[in-house]
């Protein structure tokens, strides 16, 4: 909140030591150098916080409740559709919109575009977060939570394609945190991480592309476990995880889009001149990506139905609904980014962005969910399923915002680097 | 069609406990040599006996219906006659016999391993009981209820969940579904 | 067959290039290659010609496996009845088997059809476990290890025949809930399944799949007309420990005759069989145009050492 900075006399933390020259205490880094009151008036302030409470207000019960009684107190508790919104947007969702990571990584590190790096460290975070609240999405939705190790530790499954997303989603979880360590480790003082990882950060992002392929691409594999149930034309055999896979691509790109435009408009006090002076120029470079990401993608969708000849599907219901998904959700953000691009139209830019965000959001949610099962009937979900949903994401906002407060993401850290 | 004749010509040994040998040599059985009724009670475990109008029966169908060759008199499926046309009366002719109770047991699920072995598909004690008798009922208009022939038992009505062992509401049928 | 060669081996080598390779054991080369069943597995021919909807393989089952009391007694035939969304009843939590009843127009009498877990040859359900809870032993069943199940439900995902249910109603004792054939307290001492034993009619006949296989192809034989010249099963998802014979075509019982012939496996594989690329591939790809793209800078780095030497 731009409210913050009136209430502070200079700008917020940005270094070690305080303008009269002492330094700041962990304590005070953390209430971002407010006092509890003044921090406390500041989030009562934020009407967003309101919204926020009364999300966790219904929400909390209802997940102590899922804990307590079991997953049918809160879901329809279907065993015909064994996955639900925890899974269909948390996992399936969450997962391609925090591709943004690796892409960026990709970018600055191995490509050697520095002009990125003002954001890099946001795409960096953007896609940590996505995964850590992949695997909280899972925690709720998996019967037995507590034995989320088991994978790794205690049976394995090796020819699973679930056994290499839980493998690949671990480490690369690992990856992320290791890449943001430096900002961790600048804000914290401890320079000596900051320059181990340094000195990997290469082998880290190359691990990162790795982990990144297979993995996006094992979560549409996970669905030729069941090729029959997903309607034909959101499922190939062939291309289904490259189908993912280079969606993860746009979706990603266009989530760091949306989500600095966020921290443009919305938390400008805690942005340097860096970030907001190169953001618009590198958003119109995001969209570029995004664009030839989405034609690629185009192609491969239509060569998968050439590929199983499914043409005839196209004049069904589903045809239809396929191609709306299709139009809205990839056609349209593709010719807006085009255009903005070529235009330097950053605002349309950042629209299209948000209709790419939804329409992968969007994809998803019909190929785990709506056309899943498409012979039988259509499940839906339980409104404290909804809200659940809607309350890990909630949490999922509010940690994006208190490490973007704090953490060196969106400004240089001034002090010793 | 069946007559008279046809009947007096055969008889039938349908018991399981209750029957005994057939006595003497002879081509075919006589309908005079048939027990009036049968007690059908070796398998009654979760339903009671069944007491069995052998005679009334008798008076219904030729015995090759049931007893196939055994009596005889020639099967009643020429399917059976490629084989079994003209054959005698075998030595015993009780479903036992040649109807194993335990059907689906390791010992007798060896026995059909014999590659020369043509009846692969007989049934076992209680299916062909009810293959046969509910089979005919079916077709004929006889009575096809499990209760019909024989009463549940205690321990029929504690497996089935129902009389005294009935679930308190038994209401409509929901599954998990809140 | 060459495709298929280079593939299974993709396939292995992929694995063991998998972060998870040092930890592994025998698992991938199990799945890899074309797995025909068991020879000695048993298996069970369901014949819908025989089956007069008693419920009584429903109550022994019950009993046997030790599930929850019905809400309805097993003797009470209303339950055909019960739709949900449309469908007929399935298995849940607390029905390892169920009957449906069918009235075709053409038939004077309905036709019934007996739901379990098929115990397929290569389990759609085992090869998608990442914790390996399930096993098909050698005797043919397919049963679950609801001690190391993480409660994921991808078996349910992957399962054709829609048969595993979730136990949701517990928050602390949940875990999968399917048909095991018995496994555990008849079918390893050599006996039939409790259904088995159960049926009046003798519609289910239990024996070693080879032969009852065989015994199905010699019912259809010897009694002409009175079946669908087809054994579901035998060659559904890889086939099947349990199949069915009909006298109806089995579409209209309400089974899916869409089913691929292959195992579902064989439909992943694809997928497996690029992960080694990527393992291999990548790192050097990436690390060159690292390299190329980067390589103005380096240049320019040594002109300014030897500079700074000179």
């Amino acid at each position: 909140m731009k409210d913050i900075v009136s209430d502070v006399p200079a700008i917020p933390i940005v270094s070690h030591e305080k303008p009269d020259g002492t330094r700041w205490t962990l304590k005070e880094k953390l209430w971002l150098g407010l006092s509890p009151a003044e921090y406390r008036a500041q989030f009562f302030r934020n009407p967003v916080n309101w919204l926020l409470i009364g999300i966790f207000a219904v929400g909390i019960p209802i997940i102590l409740q899922r804990y307590i009684f079991g997953l049918a107190s809160v879901t329809h508790a279907s065993n015909d559709y064994p996955w639900g919104l925890f899974l269909g947007f948390g996992l399936f969702g969450m997962v391609p919109l925090s591709a943004s990571g690796f892409m960026l990584g990709t970018t600055v590190e191995i490509f050697g575009r520095k002009d990125f790096h003002p954001i890099e460290r946001l795409a960096l975070l953007n896609g940590l977060l996505g995964y850590f609240f992949a695997v909280i999405y899972l925690e709720v939705d998996l019967g037995m939570p507590w034995r989320l190790p088991y994978p790794m530790f205690v049976s394995l499954g090796p020819a699973a394609v679930l056994f290499l997303v839980a493998w690949h989603v671990a480490t690369y979880l690992s990856v992320q945190i290791a890449e943001l360590v430096p900002a961790f480790c600048e804000w914290y003082g401890w320079l000596k991480g900051k320059r181990f990882i340094r000195s990997i950060i290469l082998g880290l992002t190359i691990a990162g592309i790795i982990l990144s392929t297979l993995h996006q691409g094992a979560l549409g594999a996970l669905f030729t476990y069941a090729p029959g149930k997903v309607h034909p034309l959101w499922y190939s055999d062939a291309f289904q995880w490259i189908h993912f896979f280079c969606s993860s691509i746009f979706a990603g790109l266009s989530m760091l889009i949306v989500s600095s435009s966020i921290c443009k408009y919305f938390m400008r006090w805690r942005c340097d001149d860096t970030f907001l002076g190169s953001v618009d120029r590198l958003t119109l470079g995001l969209a570029k990506g995004c664009s030839y990401a989405m034609i690629t993608y185009l192609v491969i969708k239509i060569v998968a139905v050439a590929h199983d000849n499914e043409y005839a599907y196209l004049l069904t219901g589903w045809g239809q609904y396929y191609l709306l998904e299709l139009g809205i959700g990839v056609v349209l953000p593709m010719f807006l980014f085009a255009y903005g691009v070529k235009h330097a139209r950053v605002g349309l830019v950042r629209f299209a962005a948000v209709i790419s965000v939804l329409g992968i959001i969007w994809n998803r949610i019909n190929t785990a969910m709506i056309t899943f099962n498409w012979n039988l009937y259509q499940e839906i979900p339980h409104w404290k399923e909804v809200w659940i949903t809607i309350t890990i994401y909630a949490l999922y906002f509010i940690t994006y915002r208190f490490i973007l407060y704090r953490l060196p993401i969106l400004y240089e850290w001034q002090g010793e680097k | 069609m069946l007559t008279r004749k046809h009947l007096a010509q055969a008889a039938l040994t349908l018991a399981v406990g209750a029957l005994l040998s057939w006595p003497g040599p002879g081509r075919t059985m006589d309908i005079s040599d048939a027990p009036e009724s049968i007690e059908i009670d070796s398998l009654s475990e979760l339903y009671g006996p069944v007491a069995f109008d052998h005679l009334m029966h008798t008076d219904m169908v030729r015995c090759a219906e049931c007893h196939h060759h055994t009596t005889g008199t020639g099967p009643a499926s020429p399917f059976c006659g490629r084989c079994h046309e003209g054959t005698e009366e075998a030595e015993t002719v009780a479903c036992t016999d040649c109807h194993p109770a335990k059907r689906f047991y390791a010992e007798y699920l060896k026995t059909l391993e014999n590659p020369e072995l043509y009846h692969i598909d007989k049934p076992g004690l209680k299916g062909a009981y009810h293959l046969n008798c509910r089979g005919c009922h079916a077709k004929v208009g006889g009575p096809t209820g499990c209760q019909d022939c024989h009463e549940i038992t205690k321990a029929g009505e504690k497996r089935f969940d129902t009389g005294t062992f009935a679930p308190p509401a038994a209401g409509r049928h929901r599954p998990a579904d809140h | 067959m060459k495709e298929k060669i280079s593939r299974r081996s993709f396939f292995k080598g992929g694995l063991a290039g998998t972060v998870a390779a040092s930890v592994m054991k025998d698992g991938p080369a199990k799945a890899a290659h074309d797995f025909q069943g068991y020879p000695d597995a048993m298996g069970v021919i369901v014949d819908l010609t025989r089956c007069v909807g008693c419920r009584s393989c429903e109550a022994a089952c019950n009993k046997e496996q030790k599930l929850p009391r019905p809400a309805e007694p097993f003797d009470d035939y209303s339950v055909f009845e019960h739709m949900e969304h449309g469908q007929k009843r399935r298995t849940d939590e607390a029905h390892y088997t169920v009957v449906n009843k069918y009235e075709l127009p053409e038939i004077d009498h309905p036709l019934f059809r007996k739901i379990q877990c098929n115990h397929c040859n290569e389990p759609a359900c085992l090869t998608s476990c990442f914790v390996n809870a399930y096993t098909k032993t050698p005797e043919g069943a397919v049963i679950y290890n609801p001690k190391v199940c993480v409660g994921c439900r991808t078996c349910m995902v992957a399962c054709p025949f829609y048969i595993p249910a979730f136990r949701y109603s517990s928050a602390f004792h949940a875990r999968i809930m399917k048909c095991i054939f018995c496994y555990d307290t008849r079918l390893k001492y050599g006996k039939p399944p409790a259904c088995v034993e159960a049926c009046p009619q003798e519609a289910l006949t239990f024996g070693k799949r080879k032969e009852i296989l065989d015994l199905a192809h010699h019912r259809i034989r010897e009694n002409p007309g009175k079946y669908v010249d087809y054994v579901y099963g035998e060659h559904e998802v890889g086939g099947t420990s349990w199949m069915y014979l009909s006298s109806v075509p089995f579409d209209k019982l309400g089974m899916d005759m869409h089913l691929p012939r292959e195992p579902i496996l064989k439909f992943v594989k694809d997928f497996l069989a690029i992960v080694p690329m990527v393992l291999t591939i990548w790192p050097a790809l990436f690390a060159g145009i690292h390299l190329l793209a980067t390589r103005k800078d380096a240049m320019q780095q040594q002109r300014n050492d030897e500079n700074g030497e000179g």
